[in-house]
């Protein structure tokens, strides 16, 4: 009598988990189902607003370091870069600060394979709106050399040109936004700093 | 205590990631390297003389985290393996404050087959002048500096067309004058201690 009693509490609770057990998967497929549908629409998104990049080799590196009225900054970066990825909002906000006053680019050392990936991936989570360049070369040293004798291949790179060419200020490693910001100020007559 | 520990390692990571990592030394090429003692991976103290080679003695800048060291770790032990043969050694050195002992001992018993030191306060970088990794140095058996900088021209390995570091070798072994001395080694910024 007493083991007839419990059989049927025992089926009760194994009955209630079961059915607890079914309800969660349920909902956890409709979760995830509703997760994938949301997710699509978000994706096409972020790919359709990545920002172009574009890839230059050592000769078009001479180009687009070529200054054109104006004082240009130039980052030198890479996504794996730690430092560089770190120093990158600040270098975003000094783009929106100084505008149509000062020309900024950013040169991408990242493996070419990254041009349409990483690199854009990167720069539109930044929200950057610089025009992005991603060398690709063989004569890295010879590159390097030429954009300066003070980089001597670590990254971040970080060179100001003043608006007639000539190097300003440059910096390997995190630039200290500040004094950036200071070299920038130099260059600018005192109405637009 | 805590809190002073706390603060301790907050200001070091801050004089980390602020490092501008352009040393100041006027060490070139034809400079003599004076002997050094300092841990390797395990505690244990080597000397520079006591680990040089016969003919040559390498000392790389390593990293255990730089990407780029990673894509040069299977080129640094194929030629460390070449050259070990022809009484040319290598030595690692490692000066980033970023990097803790059991990472870095890890990432050297993982990837390298020669020591790894422990450059406590970059002073081996700063006094060398190292400023990336990986970067090296190739001493002649007098520790005179014969040649500094890349180890080849392409990180990625795929279309290297200039072998710096094994044509320096192949001249000093061969008698031959280096024609390559110098080269802009190109990599992560070494972590240092202070900017």
């Amino acid at each position: 009598m007493k083991n007839l009693h419990v059989f049927p509490a025992k089926a009760a609770k194994i009955i209630v988990f079961g059915f607890l057990l079914i309800q969660f998967f349920t909902l956890e497929i409709n979760s995830q189902t509703k997760d994938a549908k949301k997710s699509l629409p978000v994706k096409a998104e972020t790919a359709a607003a990545l920002p172009k990049v574009t890839q230059v080799d050592a000769s078009g590196l001479k180009n687009i370091l070529k200054t054109n009225g104006k004082p240009l900054l130039v980052n030198f970066w890479a996504t794996w870069c730690d430092p560089c990825r770190e120093e990158f909002p600040d270098l975003v906000k000094i783009d929106a600060d100084y505008g149509e006053t000062l020309d900024f680019i950013t040169v991408s050392l990242d493996d070419v394979e990254e041009l349409n990936s990483g690199v854009p991936k990167f720069l539109a989570e930044m929200k950057a709106e610089m025009p992005a360049y991603l060398l690709s070369t063989q004569e890295e040293d010879t590159v390097i050399s030429s954009v300066s004798k003070d980089w001597q291949g670590g990254l971040p790179f970080t060179i100001l040109y003043d608006a007639e060419g000539k190097t300003a200020y440059s910096r390997m490693g995190k630039v200290k936004i500040d004094v950036l910001r200071a070299e920038i100020n130099k260059l600018l007559p005192a109405a637009v700093k | 205590m805590k809190r002073i520990n706390i603060l301790i390692v907050a200001i070091v990571a801050v004089f980390a990631f602020a490092s501008a990592g352009k040393a100041q030394s006027n060490f070139a090429v034809g400079a003599t390297l004076e002997d050094f003692t300092l841990s390797d991976t395990n505690g244990k103290s080597r000397s520079f003389n006591q680990l040089k080679g016969k003919n040559g003695t390498v000392l790389v800048f390593l990293s255990a985290q730089c990407p780029v060291v990673k894509m040069y770790n299977e080129r640094i032990s194929k030629i460390a393996a070449d050259y070990a043969a022809k009484g040319i050694n290598f030595i690692g050195i490692n000066s980033n404050v970023t990097e803790s002992l059991e990472w870095v001992k890890s990432n050297a018993e993982e990837n390298y087959k020669f020591p790894v030191l422990i450059d406590k306060g970059n002073v081996w970088a700063d006094k060398l002048g190292a400023t990336v990794t990986p970067e090296v140095y190739f001493f002649n058996e007098k520790n005179a500096l014969l040649y500094h900088g890349a180890i080849d021209n392409d990180r990625s390995g795929k279309n290297i067309s200039d072998n710096f570091l094994r044509a320096a070798f192949d001249a000093k072994l061969e008698g031959k004058t280096i024609s390559k001395t110098k080269s802009n080694a190109f990599g992560c910024t070494i972590k240092r201690v202070n900017g």
